[in-house]
């Protein structure tokens, strides 16, 4: 009580003094930038704290949950979010934009894709002849079956929060229905492990995956669908026949942000990165098992060039 | 004896008139409607359950009286109800004259911290202190320092002889160091009245002879106003100077132990009486005659608490009269041969007794 | 029917279940019967609780805050303002602790401002060395208990130390540290007033039961509107799963203190207070003690999903490795949450049991020594701070804090092993895994959805009314009534069907691996380390390895509930054998009893009341696990409390499902306990 009746008096006498130019420099409160649990978003989060450091203001990191953060920035506990990816955290990022406080900081460059894949090997050992192109699977379903799928293939979709039944009823559009089945992974790490353990075996898999991301490196096949078409999903009234459209990775910030922090808000609104960006970013730590914090460090003083002219 | 000599001007240090303890959700309806004639059978039917019927008498000064009796007799009840741990249901208790239900909680606290001490079946010593501080509990609990209070406890310590095991946790000690522990911190305050709530029947019975042994030791140094409770009637007999035997809540006899092993009032109190051997159980105290100067003594001395066996032998071979004698060596009463020969083998109704 | 006669119990068995089956068999499915399915008329009930909290939280009792940053007023709820107050001071207390340890300038800023700071960059708070850190609990390990602990606590940190682990370590730590002695605190007077007042007693009873049964991720997202996130919602999240235990503890403990221990404190003189706080609870201090434990064994098991919720430390290194599919570091980083356990646990017992001397009469330096040490110690490790950070080239200073990641690893070793089981074990389990999807697991969950309500609740009612009369009945099935009404029944049945699957085979385990371990002390000892160790473990990390061995089916969720769920069930069993009285043992030896009949006709009775409360805990902790195995990927409550984490009604679907799951807990729980308490007065051993 006693500190924020301290800053009232400060803040009244700085007005009295300088009115007009009140604004024009940051807070010294720190930017609040969350934390996921995928090693792009870190280090991003580390890079973008840098970026913000450089224009000297204060930065703070906090793990959130992927899904539960939209509703913290929306409240003003946390003050930003770097990936927002259009299919997975969409539903959270509007959600919590449409209740107020949660505003939208424009979209990376990335071309991000948010689709089913194959792992690289699939096609180089040429398990399933005629992948990418999806009309292939209707010939194999036994490559993908697994020990629960009762001899069908097996679709390893993301958490039902991620997409709800987008999978199942685009199986039952291209036909596919009797053939596959959708199974929900728990989560990225779920997902993740199964592929690994596939890679070992050299096993069939397809399964929910994005780019750009850390599989890139190794090589990560997405299947071709029909294409994207506004109102194809069962959704927005189609029939649900196609492919994930090209998709927006977004930023979203507090709404006071701009307000309290307008030199660093103009940064992080013109921030954006690209694929190639988040793919190096992810490699310093998954490739070279560097920690997040160096990985970040390292890749700031590599790409000045990149940068630099967001905070300009 | 002791008592006809000390009481008659001086107030009783406990005095208790008609005091009952009922347990159960009405039991002062059923008391005030039962107009002071309590029938425990009548009662529990109700769903109450009679603790202690109409209890009244004194203890004086320097006096031991031993409540005797079985599990469920009230025994414990009443003694709880003179150190007010359950609430009288009614009656008058007098502590010193002071009226002791109608004390506030204060005033029983300070009551307790400086008349009263307390020793328990159970022990009830608190596990996670050690013996010293087990004893010291009572001092520091009245707000004494922690270095006078140890020091004190250590004088108990030695005292109850537990020398070298202060620093033992009483899970560390055997039942009987265990109660020594609990009668050294009763004892730490230097309380005036001392209550016992059957201290010695969960040792084993070698142990209980010698805790008993050691209990008339301190007694007999320090003299205190003391309410015992107990099963035991043998323990009863060696240890009382009146015993009060009770049955369902109500006193049926309270007298001198003599006149209990040898004029049971009623057949309740016959039954523990009759197997017991009193020449095995009463003291010559019990059965000498009050002093008469004009006497000659042989050169024979019995001390009055001997027991009378271990003396019959050489008082029947004296012709004349045998002096008894107490602790400082005075003159207090005789013993006949002729009377002794009564006690042995005499009928009750005949019996000749002191006191 | 002779014997069906003389079992009543048996009969009546018989009679339930020919009625279960003709039900099953009788009701057609179909989604308007209401013998098939209850309708959902609780399904509004989530967005109303979500709609009231929303509005205590925005819109109840409003307020303007000046906000210094915009320099406008701004308004807000009361409530709001008063939880974000109490966010603050946690807050406040883990950053001083946690800035101790590892340096930083929150604390300053909590005197002066951000201003501050930015306008006097020296104002930074350093870090104890981590030498400094390790000596000093030592020396307190040392001073409490002696060599033993002090040689525990030094390796015990020089492990997180070495590995690279100590800055999330002592943030861990520190939130921990507030937590703990929170929750101790708060479980202690809620403790002593429900042994004081009825009311409270009985108003805490059934919140506890909740409280326990309740699956953490489900008030994680009320905790987020109410608090935040941040380590202080983290800390308040683990507060609410570890006070419980400490409550119930207490109370158990207070009422065990034999009456003539409370009267010779009574007799001594003691008031009200004393008598609360030199008798009560020192007595007590058995289960007391118990119940500290359990609180940091608790606190250390939410290391890992608090952070999921913005608690930094170990937890979320964790999570970030396991997303890496990094083993290896997962592994070391569960064994630093488990170290930190055991070394908290140790000093807060040897501090609870340490002795004073009275009559050494000690000079200044003797009674100080352990103090003088200490600072003889840290000026020591100061300097060689000093002295390292010129010996140490390229900014790391290894004498003052050895960075993240920058120890040593056996990360390569795990993650061999890892492989090498995949490479070896992959093929020969699946048809394992196959066999026991198709024959067991499907048949099994197939069974379960093709139960008509109607059967549902006959069964479970039924079962209630020959345990436990038509008392029990009623209460079995108001639980059950409560699932039944809500959208979630056939979710609620998917978890039933995994848990009792578990229970069944953890059970079947933990009776051969407890039975065979408590006969002899050595093995009982081992086995009960061996439970404490997987309890604060974090099962996040074996769930990698097992979806890689068993991908993302019913069979991994199972094998990570069975690991879990069979600490309760090996250790009640060990426990209850053990305390069977030697002279019955005994007995049984001298009729000549062979190690089997003994074990069938004298040990399993008389420890069954105590392995029936430990299949009980078993129950509990597989409904718990099969929540966490959503993570796999389930289709049961479980996936919707995660999926409630972005629900637009969060709060209320996670609260009413976490009900859910709690009530299926508790409808078990009231079972067996009516059944144990019947067998234990029947065996006399009340």
């Amino acid at each position: 009580m006693t500190k924020s009746l301290h800053k009232l008096a400060l803040g009244v006498a700085a007005a009295a003094l300088m009115a007009p130019s009140a604004w024009a420099e940051d807070s010294a409160e720190p930017i609040v930038i969350p934390t996921h649990n995928w090693s792009s978003q870190v280090v991003m989060a580390y890079v973008i704290g840098g970026i913000f450091e450089s224009l000297g203001d204060n930065v703070e990191y906090v793990p959130a949950d992927t899904q539960a953060v939209y509703e913290a920035i929306r409240i003003g506990d946390v003050t930003i979010s770097h990936e927002v990816w259009q299919s997975t955290f969409g539903a959270s990022f509007y959600n919590a934009m449409a209740k107020g406080g949660l505003i939208d900081a424009g979209t990376h460059s990335a071309a991000t894709l948010e689709e089913m894949g194959v792992p690289q090997y699939v096609i180089d050992d040429n398990l399933c002849p005629g992948l990418p192109n999806w009309e292939a699977l209707k010939d194999c379903p036994e490559v993908f079956a697994t020990a629960d799928s009762e001899g069908k293939g097996r679709w390893l979709e993301g958490p039902q929060s991620w997409h709800g039944d987008l999978m199942p009823t685009r199986l039952a559009a291209l036909g596919l229905g009797d053939k596959y089945v959708v199974k929900f992974a728990g989560g990225a790490d779920a997902i993740w492990a199964e592929l690994a353990s596939a890679k070992k075996e050299g096993r069939g898999i397809i399964t929910f995956n994005w780019t750009p991301n850390f599989t890139d490196a190794e090589g990560f096949v997405f299947i071709e669908f029909p294409p994207y078409k506004d109102g194809c999903r069962v959704a927005d009234g189609g029939d649900g026949s196609c492919g994930s459209p090209k998709g927006w990775l977004k930023k979203a910030a507090n709404y006071k942000f701009p307000k309290t922090h307008p030199a660093a808000y103009s940064a992080f609104a013109k921030m954006s990165f690209s694929s190639t960006d988040i793919g190096q970013m992810a490699a310093l730590v998954d490739i070279d098992k560097m920690s997040h914090q160096d990985a970040a460090t390292k890749w700031l003083a590599d790409h000045e060039d990149v940068w630099k002219p967001f905070t300009q | 004896m002791s008592l006809d000599r000390e009481t008659a001007p001086r107030q009783p240090v406990i005095k208790c008139s008609s005091v009952y303890k009922i347990f159960g959700d009405n039991a002062n309806r059923m008391l005030r409607e039962a107009n002071g004639n309590v029938d425990a059978k009548a009662f529990q039917d109700a769903g109450c359950v009679v603790g202690v019927n109409n209890a009244s008498f004194e203890v004086h000064k320097g006096e031991m009286l031993v409540v005797m009796g079985l599990s469920g007799s009230g025994k414990s009840t009443l003694l709880r109800c003179i150190s007010r741990l359950t609430e009288t249901t009614s009656g008058d208790i007098h502590i010193d004259g002071e009226d002791l239900l109608a004390m506030s909680n204060r005033q029983l606290i300070e009551l307790r911290r400086n008349k009263m001490g307390m020793v328990f079946q159970s022990f009830a010593l608190l596990p996670h202190k050690t013996v010293l501080e087990n004893i010291a509990f009572p001092l520091q609990v009245k707000g004494m320092s922690t270095k006078d209070s140890m020091t004190r406890a250590m004088e108990m310590v030695e005292l109850v002889s537990l020398d070298g095991r202060q620093n033992y946790f009483p899970r560390q000690l055997s039942g009987g160091q265990q109660q020594r522990v609990g009668i050294a911190r009763s004892l730490a305050v230097e309380p005036d009245i001392w209550f016992l709530d059957e201290p010695f029947s969960a040792l084993d019975p070698l142990i209980r002879k010698e805790m008993q042994d050691e209990f008339l030791r301190l007694q007999g140094v320090l003299h205190k106003t003391i309410l015992f409770v107990t099963h035991d009637f043998s323990e009863a007999l060696r240890l009382a100077d009146r015993i009060a035997i009770m049955k369902d809540g109500i006193i049926e006899q309270l007298d001198t132990p003599a006149n209990i092993v040898l004029k049971p009032a009623t057949e309740y109190v016959r039954k523990f009486t009759e197997e017991v051997p009193r020449e095995k159980v009463l003291k010559i105290k019990s059965v000498m005659d009050p002093l008469d100067n004009t006497e000659e003594f042989s050169d024979l001395k019995v001390s009055q608490n001997a027991i009378i066996e271990t003396v019959a032998e050489s008082v029947l071979s004296e012709k004349k009269a045998v002096a008894v004698v107490d602790d400082n060596g005075n003159v207090v009463g005789s013993i006949h041969a002729s009377n002794m020969l009564y006690i042995l083998f005499g009928k009750d109704d005949t019996t000749k007794v002191g006191g | 029917m002779g014997y069906l006669k003389k079992h009543p119990r048996l009969a009546q068995f018989t009679l339930l279940l020919i009625a279960f089956f003709l039900l099953v068999a009788v009701v057609t499915p179909s989604e308007t019967n209401v013998l098939w399915r209850l309708p959902s008329l609780l399904a509004p009930l989530p967005g109303e609780i979500n709609a009231f909290a929303e509005h205590l939280m925005f819109d109840w009792f409003p307020v303007q805050v000046y906000d210094s940053e915009l320099k406008e007023y701004e308004q807000s709820a009361l409530l709001r303002e008063v939880t974000r107050g109490f966010s603050r001071s946690v807050l406040f207390l883990i950053e001083f602790i946690r800035e101790i340890l590892v340096g930083g300038v929150k604390t300053i800023v909590a005197f002066t401002g951000w201003q501050f700071i930015r306008e006097n960059p020296w104002a930074m708070w350093p870090a104890l060395p981590w030498t400094v850190v390790i000596s000093g609990a030592m020396i307190l390990g040392y001073t409490l208990s002696g060599r033993g602990l002090a040689l525990l606590a030094g390796l015990a940190l020089a492990y997180i130390s070495i590995f690279g682990q100590w800055h999330p370590a002592m943030e861990t730590l520190s939130f921990v540290l507030v937590a703990a002695p929170i929750s101790i605190f708060l479980g202690l007077i809620l403790g002593v007033s429900a042994y004081k007042s009825r009311v409270v007693a009985a108003t805490l009873k059934p919140l506890l039961n909740i409280a326990q049964t309740m699956p953490h991720f489900s008030y994680l997202v009320p905790v987020t509107v109410f608090f935040g996130v941040g380590d202080h919602a983290g800390a308040i999240a683990t507060i609410i799963f570890a006070t419980p235990p400490m409550i119930r503890l207490t109370l158990l403990g207070l009422q065990n203190v034999p009456v003539e221990v409370v009267e010779a404190g009574m007799m001594c003189g003691s008031s009200d207070r004393q008598i609360l706080l030199k008798v009560l609870v020192p007595t007590a201090r058995r289960d007391i003690l118990i119940g500290v434990n359990q609180v940091i064994m608790q606190c250390l098991a939410m290391a890992v999903i608090a952070s999921f919720i913005g608690a930094k430390g170990l937890g979320f290194n964790l999570l970030l490795a396991l997303n890496q599919l990094r083993i290896g570091q997962a592994l070391e980083l569960g064994i630093c949450i488990v170290l930190i356990a055991v070394v908290l646990d140790k000093l807060s017992l040897a501090w609870a049991n340490k002795q004073t001397d009275y009559f050494a009469d000690l000079s200044f330096v003797e009674r100080n020594k352990h103090s003088l040490l200490f600072l003889a110690v840290f000026a020591i490790c100061v300097v060689l701070a000093f002295l390292g950070s010129v010996i140490f080239k390229g900014g790391i200073n290894y004498l003052y804090l050895i960075p993240h990641n920058k120890g040593i690893t056996t990360e390569w070793f795990w993650q061999a092993g890892v492989d090498w089981m995949i490479d070896s074990w992959y093929s020969s389990l699946q048809g394992f895994n196959r066999g026991l999807i198709v024959n067991v697991l499907q048949p099994m969950k197939n069974a379960y959805l093709g139960m008509p309500v109607s059967a549902t609740f006959l069964l479970v009612m039924g079962v209630g009314y020959i345990v436990g009369g038509i008392r029990s009945a009623l209460i079995v099935g108001g639980f059950l009534l409560f699932i039944a009404l809500t959208e979630w029944w056939d979710r609620a049945l998917i978890t039933m069907y995994m848990a009792s699957f578990a229970v069944i085979v953890s059970v079947t385990i933990g009776l051969i691996v407890g039975s065979v371990a408590a006969q002899n002390s050595l093995a009982s000892k081992v086995a009960l380390l061996v439970c404490d160790t997987l309890q604060t473990f974090p099962s996040f990390i074996y769930l990698i390895p097992v979806i890689m061995l068993f991908g993302v089916t019913d069979t991994s969720v199972l094998i990570a509930v069975i690991i879990y769920a069979t600490i309760p069930a090996t250790r009640y069993t060990i426990e209850g054998i053990r305390s069977v009285p030697p002279s019955l043992r005994e007995a049984g030896m001298m009729s000549g009893a062979t190690g089997l009949q003994r074990w069938i006709s004298i040990d399993l009775p008389l420890a069954f009341p105590h392995i029936m409360l430990g299949v009980n805990q078993t129950v509990i902790f597989a409904l718990f696990m099969v929540i966490i195995g959503a993570m796999i990927g389930t289709d049961d409550l479980g996936q919707y409390i995660l999926k409630a984490l972005s629900d637009k009604q969060g709060i209320g679907n996670g609260l009413m499902l976490g009900l859910c799951v709690a009530f299926i807990g508790l409808a078990v729980d009231h079972l067996i306990h009516t059944w144990a308490a019947e067998r234990k007065a029947l065996l006399g051993l009340t």
